[in-house]
């Protein structure tokens, strides 16, 4: 089966090696924890508990009040000591969020696998979808979504398509490699569930080609799931969810419009995970895969890390602030910043030099290279010349924000993120394109 | 109708560079750009110093000299900031060195370089602002102004053995000059002075100078009558013209022709051309566009043949009037002479100047190469290829509007003339 390809995009450098062989470990020694109660950034969820006590790891402990928010549970057994205020990652920022703060936190029980329970293969959607939403879940992409709500909106918009991404084509990003390696058959019964959720058709599962041969032993298991896994070439952005879905469906959606106006509906790998340990172990949603990497990091590796760790905790990050998501795509931690579900990676690199800009000198290079094919160089004339109905019309809403053209742009310009203000100044709101993941 | 925004300031000092994504940079800097075309424009700028001599290297350092001295006056006078300006007056001033003849008194590269500086690049607000490239308005400002003595009719080559020593103003006229290799300088002079080939093309297509016209049809009626020329009538056919005038290919080539410094020498322009598509400065597209666009009209555009009894004809498709063999010795000449192949490689492919989107860059290449050779061929200008592109580089932005991708999302097709649905709905 052939698949399209797409018109720019760029070769990145590898960087992974640092973590690409690291398996999945707890990490280390945690001291405190602070849940976040709204990680979606909206709807915060009532907490259940009193300051002093102490909870179980996996206990509920906080409820969910509307159709927006989550039941959180507790990571791991520990003393609550009070509610206090953090913040979490919502697409290209952070937004404050109330949430429970544990200390004196047990050893986190690793990898307690509860016998699976296969009875899902055979349950209705219906009931599915209840024992979904149920659990907590996310869609586990930045911006972060209930994953009950997202079922609800593939439902509406009849997508027949289920496409876990997988290609994670940034440099230092590995999590989604190493839980395919070590927990592939997860991640393949998650995106089962997942599909059989929405009732799709096709259950697609897009990783990169640099890395199929680790993963051949799971073509058996992809056969009587009924997914089918692709190998794709590692080109960025093919990692961003219009770009993977134009890819494999060659479907595009219209402008201003929901990437799942094509049929398609993209989720993480960890949500995969996720949904397979809530529905078939009973296991609550907890934790997350994260890189933690970086050449002025420490500590290299993969490390299951419980919601709410702060990101400050992770490293000794004195002289930058650590980076929330990949280097492409992420931003700055601020103090307060926890992990959450939409956590990628925590990453200490060097900042790229403050060089400062210049003039654009219109070389075209962000144009070539722009996966979206606009013409970021009349896109920056726009912004400089506050103009955005000629904004509009060279489709600025199309932009992927994979940060390509900034990237390449040898002037300096910070042309990713203008074009995500025109963008917003257009398309005021929530981030109407799903934004790039891996 | 145009709806203009406040839209708050990435650049403000809280939120450069550093704070936004991507954190990762390409290491190419728009100075690596600079430096870079300026190293591949400085080979045929060499080129030029060996076959025109000290002169030449006299002449180019005054170019350059005088666009950086230029340039730092400006900007101490009017108090704007500099915006990557040093390395792009260098680049700005080895350009104009390459267009200029080698033989032009001092005050001519300073007056080019004063036009290059300030009306081409300062007044439109500097590197990355400019609408037509800043070399080729000096280069063509001059051409105005010293009409007489930067268009003479003969222009001088160094003889062989006085490369890169001889002094190009001690030129003897050699008329008609068929070749230079092994042919040693005159006593007194270092130099020929020889009509350049283009001049020389283009006297083989005016009435007024029937004495260089080879391009004489045999009449049509003769020829279907299977009968002769009269032997007063024979004419040498049109590559016989071509070679006894111009000199032979191989020359043509390695720029021993009349010409400015840089404007000759095709082999260097060329390889150098190719460097920069190497490294992605320039699309091989552009060049390409312009070359063949050139071809085209050159091969088809009709060219004014005298009759055999002095009246004149225009003959449509001078590919294919006596042959294609020496219709392709025509079109090969008319390209390897004048200035199109520099302008092809270094002075189109301007960054600021040219369209940004490939598409439009082919678009502007066809304009470029059509637009030069119908100068050249019918109307009397001094540097029509120069002119070409800044008739161009005038309709950049407009083909920049016209010329846009699909983008992401965009319909394929859409119905002829149906107003666009507001994005917000």
């Amino acid at each position: 089966m052939r698949f399209g390809t797409f018109t720019g995009g760029i070769d990145l450098p590898h960087e992974k090696y640092a973590t690409e062989d690291s398996p999945i470990a707890p990490w280390p020694h945690l001291e405190r924890l602070q849940v976040p109660l709204a990680p979606c950034g909206r709807g915060a969820a009532e907490c259940i508990i009193e300051s002093g006590q102490r909870v179980a790891a996996g206990q509920r402990i906080a409820r969910a009040l509307d159709n927006t928010s989550l039941d959180i549970f507790s990571p791991a057994a520990a003393l609550v000591t009070g509610i206090t205020t953090v913040d979490v990652c919502m697409g290209d920022r952070f937004v404050p969020s109330p949430a429970i703060e544990l200390v004196d936190l047990a050893e986190p029980p690793m990898n307690a696998d509860s016998p699976a329970n296969n009875s899902w293969r055979t349950s209705s959607p219906e009931a599915l979808r209840r024992r979904l939403a149920e659990g907590g879940l996310t869609t586990c992409r930045n911006p972060l979504e209930p994953l009950h709500l997202f079922i609800d909106r593939a439902k509406m918009y009849r997508c027949r398509t289920v496409v876990a991404n997988l290609m994670e084509n940034q440099p230092y990003l590995t999590g989604d490699h190493r839980l395919m390696v070590e927990r592939g058959h997860e991640v393949l019964a998650g995106l089962a569930i997942i599909a059989r959720a929405i009732e799709a058709g096709q259950t697609i599962l897009a990783a990169d080609r640099r890395y199929i041969d680790d993963y051949g032993e799971l073509a058996r298991a992809e056969a009587a799931l009924g997914v089918t896994c692709i190998a794709l070439p590692h080109k960025y952005p093919i990692g961003a969810d219009a770009i993977l879905v134009k890819v494999l469906t060659r479907r595009e959606a219209p402008h201003g419009s929901s990437l799942m106006a094509t049929g398609a509906a993209v989720v993480g790998a960890w949500a995969c995970v996720a949904a397979y340990r809530w529905v078939a172990c009973g296991a609550c949603p907890t934790h997350r895969v994260v890189t933690v990497s970086g050449e002025l990091s420490a500590t290299h590796g993969n490390f299951l890390l419980p919601v709410g760790t702060r990101c400050g905790d992770l490293g000794n990050f004195v002289r930058h602030a650590p980076l929330h998501g990949g280097p492409m795509n992420g931003c700055l931690c601020p103090a307060r910043a926890v992990v959450t579900w939409a956590t990628e990676a925590v990453l200490a690199i060097h900042p790229a030099e403050a060089q400062p800009a210049s003039p654009c000198i219109r070389c075209g290079w962000c144009t070539d290279h722009c996966p979206a094919r606009l013409n970021v160089s009349a896109l920056n004339d726009a912004y400089e010349l506050g103009l955005l109905d000629q904004a509009r019309r060279a489709h600025v809403t199309a932009c992927v924000e994979c940060g390509v053209c900034s990237f390449i742009c040898p002037a300096r310009l910070p042309l990713t993120e203008r074009v995500r203000q025109l963008k917003r100044a257009i398309h005021p709101g929530p981030a109407v394109a799903a934004v790039v993941g891996d | 109708m145009t709806e203009t925004v406040r839209l708050t300031d990435p650049l403000e000092p809280a939120r450069q560079g550093v704070t936004t994504a991507p954190f990762l940079r390409a290491p190419e800097a728009a100075r690596t750009i600079f430096l870079v075309t300026l190293a591949a424009a400085c080979a045929p700028l060499i080129a030029g110093m060996v076959l025109f001599g000290w002169y030449a290297a006299a002449v180019a350092a005054l170019c350059v000299g005088s666009c950086v001295v230029i340039e730092r006056i400006y900007y101490r006078v009017t108090h704007t900031p500099a915006l990557l300006g040093r390395t792009h007056a260098y680049l700005t001033g080895v350009l104009l060195a390459l267009t200029m003849p080698p033989f032009v008194p001092w005050y001519i590269p300073v007056v080019a370089a004063a036009f290059a500086i300030i009306i081409g690049k300062a007044v439109f607000g500097g590197v990355g602002h400019f609408i037509w490239q800043p070399a080729l308005v000096g280069r063509v400002a001059v051409a105005v102004i010293f009409l007489t003595p930067l268009t003479p009719a003969y222009w001088p080559i160094l003889a062989r053995d006085k490369l890169l020593d001889g002094d190009i103003r001690s030129a003897q006229q050699v008329d008609p000059f068929d070749r230079w290799s092994g042919r040693a300088a005159l006593p007194d002079s270092d130099a020929f002075s020889v009509r350049p080939p283009a001049d020389i093309l283009a006297g083989l297509t005016s009435t007024d100078e029937v004495q260089y016209s080879g391009l004489v049809q045999i009449p049509r009626e003769l020829m279907l009558a299977g009968l002769k020329t009269p032997p007063e009538q024979h004419v040498p056919r049109l590559r016989g013209a071509v070679m006894s005038k111009l000199p032979p290919l191989n020359e043509m080539l390695l720029g021993v022709r009349g010409g400015g410094i840089g404007e000759t020498c095709a082999v260097v322009i060329l390889v150098a051309g190719l460097y920069l598509v190497y490294r992605g400065y320039v699309k091989w597209q552009l060049p390409m566009a312009i070359i063949a666009s050139a071809a085209v009209v050159v091969a088809v555009a009709p060219i004014r043949l005298a009759g055999p009894d002095g009246q004149t004809l225009w003959k449509w498709l001078p590919l294919g009037i006596e042959g294609a063999d020496a219709g392709f010795t025509y079109v090969i000449y008319q390209l390897l002479s004048g200035e199109l192949l520099l302008a092809a490689m270094f002075l189109a492919t301007e960054m600021t100047s040219r369209p940004v989107t490939t598409g439009g860059q082919v678009l502007f290449g066809i304009g470029c190469g059509a637009a030069a050779m119908l100068l050249r061929l019918y109307v009397d200008l001094p540097v029509p290829c120069y002119t070409a592109i800044l008739i161009m580089n005038t309709f950049t932005p407009k083909i920049d509007r016209l010329w846009r991708p699909r983008t992401l999302g965009q319909p394929r097709w859409r119905p002829f003339r149906r107003k666009a649905k507001p994005l917000a709905a």
